[in-house]
């Protein structure tokens, strides 16, 4: 199993510094999600750890190793790409062997990793066809029977499901968590779409413009942003921003040096007193209602309601929010208290 | 579907539009231009030498009737001519022999009486025939089998290097980052502009330094590395995803393995169509073997073809027939195969 340290990774194209300077520590058998907005440097980051591109500068370290030199055959490895990558010409069973007879293993124990992974899989009547037979989700069943026969130190999975269709993807999310619990096995996974990174994580790593902005565990992410974007980046809809002016009128006080209040949609609730919002739109999406408002100053606000209510547009509506529930955050962006 | 329909078939409407009509026509001046040659060759390579001096010519090849006619109690197979005699009638017979412009000709069942015919009051009498001795004499008289073999032996080897070499070249220019890579890339593609005329000699000088003339290795080796191959598969080739490396990389696959497996299997239908133009090109290479090989037990089908050509005498009808038999390979390569061709011409512009 493995355990991976990255000390001060920076990467550089031409005169584009990518990553500046990454510092993290994976636990053995933790699932860490890289997320960010595209163009934050996870993918880059992923293929530096992966050995597929070497860093301008820094270390990685897998088990205590230093293998920042060492080629990405080498580092034991196993990564499932976005697209597959699945070898057309080959059939299911050798598109799963090809690793292992690079590794020269010995014929009777590829025969036996492949049944066990194609078994868990459910994969194995596909065994003998060639990936264009295959429908989408097979294929990235396939690609990550590929990982698994590997038995790696850790897996890198690079944004594995957002080639699914949107019903395929859940039930593919879930069963890539059974399989993390099963395997217990590192692995780290790149993903653009927040919902797979707070449901699959242990921890979350949020970038921007090539550097950290914040570790944490999904619900504490949620719950205590470390600084404006991720409070911003995390959750759906993204949470409103105040200034102490505009949110006056909502329960309790901005600490002193507070620059920002931000308040999540979801914790916004019909109030006798509060902020007063013209309702301009109103999304009802039978679970919950998403109304879109305008306050005084032409702020523009969110909120969502659990159910249906009955919202005219056009309306009057007070909101006010529990002030455990509110997020403030000083000149600089980062969060107070 | 009936033939005919088929092939007057219209745009549309009632009648004929004139962009059917200039089709039509260009369609078929075109089918002329392309075939005509092609089935004159095939049509003449059936004539007998005196039939391909005559003027004007036939399309269709003949072969003259003669008939047995006893003369003096000797029988002699004679020719037969449709000739009009000094009484007016037309009558069939045959030319016991000729003086001057005048014939001394018999009639076959009659042959004690004597006609003089003068030469242009007759026409032979013949009929749609194949002097199918063109091909069988070249075939066992001469080594045809022998060059057959070189030809054979030239072509295969040629294109298994080509389609090895080229596509290894192609590989690292396409899935390789390097310095000058678009340089090197550029070099190769500039050497299509030299025509083989301009470097014969030096290719001639390094050839002999090496001991390979009179060799078929000599033949061989200086066609093998084509721009048109490393252009045509590096372009092929850089549509394999990268990811596909990748993934072979992370599999443990070293780089020959990479190229071997992974890279070359996925190409395949670039190299089909290399190998195609391959065996074309090197089949019918003429002036290369011709200058590389002068010992006759290592011709090639296109020099052995040469040698009916001589100084003072040109054996056209075997020349023809030899024509169309190294014809049939190219052929048949190119019925079998022609979508790969078509697909390599549109793919790298070039043919």
């Amino acid at each position: 199993m493995g355990r991976i340290r990255l000390e001060n990774i920076t990467k550089n194209f031409g005169g584009l510094q990518v990553l500046k300077g990454i510092n993290l520590e994976i636990e053995e058998g933790e699932l860490v999600v890289f997320v960010g907005p595209s163009g934050c440097g996870k993918s880059t980051l992923l293929r530096q750890i992966s050995g597929l591109d070497k860093p301008s500068s820094g270390a990685i370290l897998i088990n205590d190793r230093d293998v920042t030199e060492v080629s990405a055959a080498d580092r034991g490895l196993a990564m499932v790409f976005q697209s597959y990558a699945l070898y057309p010409h080959m059939t299911v069973k050798l598109n799963l062997a090809f690793g292992l007879q690079n590794a020269k293993m010995p014929k009777a124990e590829i025969e036996t990793r492949i049944a066990d992974a194609a078994r868990m899989l459910e994969i194995t009547p596909l065994l003998s066809r060639r990936p264009g037979q295959l429908s989408g989700g097979q294929r990235q069943r396939v690609a990550i029977g590929r990982a698994i026969v590997r038995d790696p130190t850790a897996f890198l999975l690079d944004e594995p499901l957002s080639n699914l269709d949107a019903e395929l993807r859940v039930s593919m999310r879930a069963e890539l968590g059974a399989l993390h619990a099963r395997l217990g096995a590192t692995m780290i996974y790149v993903t653009h779409d927040q919902v797979e990174a707070m449901t699959l994580a242990d921890r979350i790593v949020v970038l921007r413009g090539g550097q950290i902005e914040q570790v944490a565990a999904p619900i504490d992410l949620f719950e205590r942003p470390a600084n404006r974007f991720v409070a911003g980046f995390i959750g759906a809809p993204s949470m409103n921003f105040l200034t102490p002016e505009e949110a006056a009128s909502l329960n309790g006080t901005p600490p002193a040096g507070a620059a920002l209040i931000g308040v999540r949609p979801q914790h916004l609730e019909p109030a006798d007193s509060g902020l007063t919002l013209t309702v301009t739109l109103v999304e009802a999406l039978g679970t919950e209602t998403v109304i879109h408002g305008e306050i005084a100053g032409g702020k523009r606000l969110l909120l969502t309601l659990p159910g249906h209510r009955p919202v005219q547009v056009g309306g009057q509506l007070t909101v006010n929010a529990d002030p455990a529930r509110l997020h403030f955050f000083d000149a600089q962006d980062q969060r107070i208290g | 579907m009936n033939p005919i329909r088929f092939l007057f078939r219209r745009k549309g409407g009632k009648g004929w539009h004139w962009t059917d009509l200039v089709t039509w026509v260009w369609l078929g001046t075109g089918l002329l231009i392309m075939f005509g040659p092609a089935l004159w060759l095939v049509l003449s390579s059936f004539k007998s030498p005196t039939q391909l001096a005559e003027f004007p010519p036939t399309i269709l090849p003949y072969v003259s009737q003669t008939a047995e006619v006893g003369i003096n109690g000797e029988v002699k197979e004679l020719p037969l001519y449709t000739a009009v005699t000094e009484d007016g009638q037309v009558r069939t017979l045959a030319e016991v022999r000729r003086i001057g412009t005048v014939a001394q000709m018999v009639d076959p069942d009659a042959p004690d009486t004597v006609y003089k015919v003068n030469i242009n009051d007759r026409r032979p009498v013949r009929q749609v025939g194949f002097e199918i001795e063109n091909y069988l004499k070249p075939l066992q008289a001469f080594n045809f089998g022998l060059y057959l073999r070189n030809s054979v032996f030239v072509t295969t080897v040629a294109t298994l290097i080509t389609l090895l070499t080229n596509s290894m070249a192609a590989f690292a220019l396409s899935k390789y980052e390097f310095r000058g890579r678009n340089g090197v890339m550029l070099l190769i593609v500039a050497t299509l502009m030299i025509p083989l005329s301009v470097n014969l000699v030096p290719l001639y000088s390094v050839v002999s330094k090496l001991g390979l003339l009179n060799s078929l290795w000599g033949v061989i080796l200086p066609t093998v590395a084509t721009p048109t191959g490393v252009f045509l598969l590096r372009q092929y080739m850089l549509t394999i995803p990268d990811e596909l490396i990748e993934a072979a990389r992370m599999d443990k696959a070293s780089e020959w393995q990479i190229y071997w497996r992974i890279v070359l299997p996925l190409t395949a239908p670039a190299l089909a169509v290399l190998a195609i133009f391959s065996v074309v090109w090197r089949w019918n290479d003429f002036l290369w073997p011709l200058i590389v090989l002068s010992r006759k037990e290592l011709f090639t089908l296109q020099v052995g073809l040469n040698t009916f050509a001589g100084e003072l005498n040109v054996q056209w009808h075997f020349i023809l027939a030899m024509t169309v038999a190294t014809m049939i390979p190219v052929v048949v390569v190119f019925v079998f195969l022609q979508r790969f061709i078509t697909a390599g011409i549109a793919g790298t512009g070039l043919k």
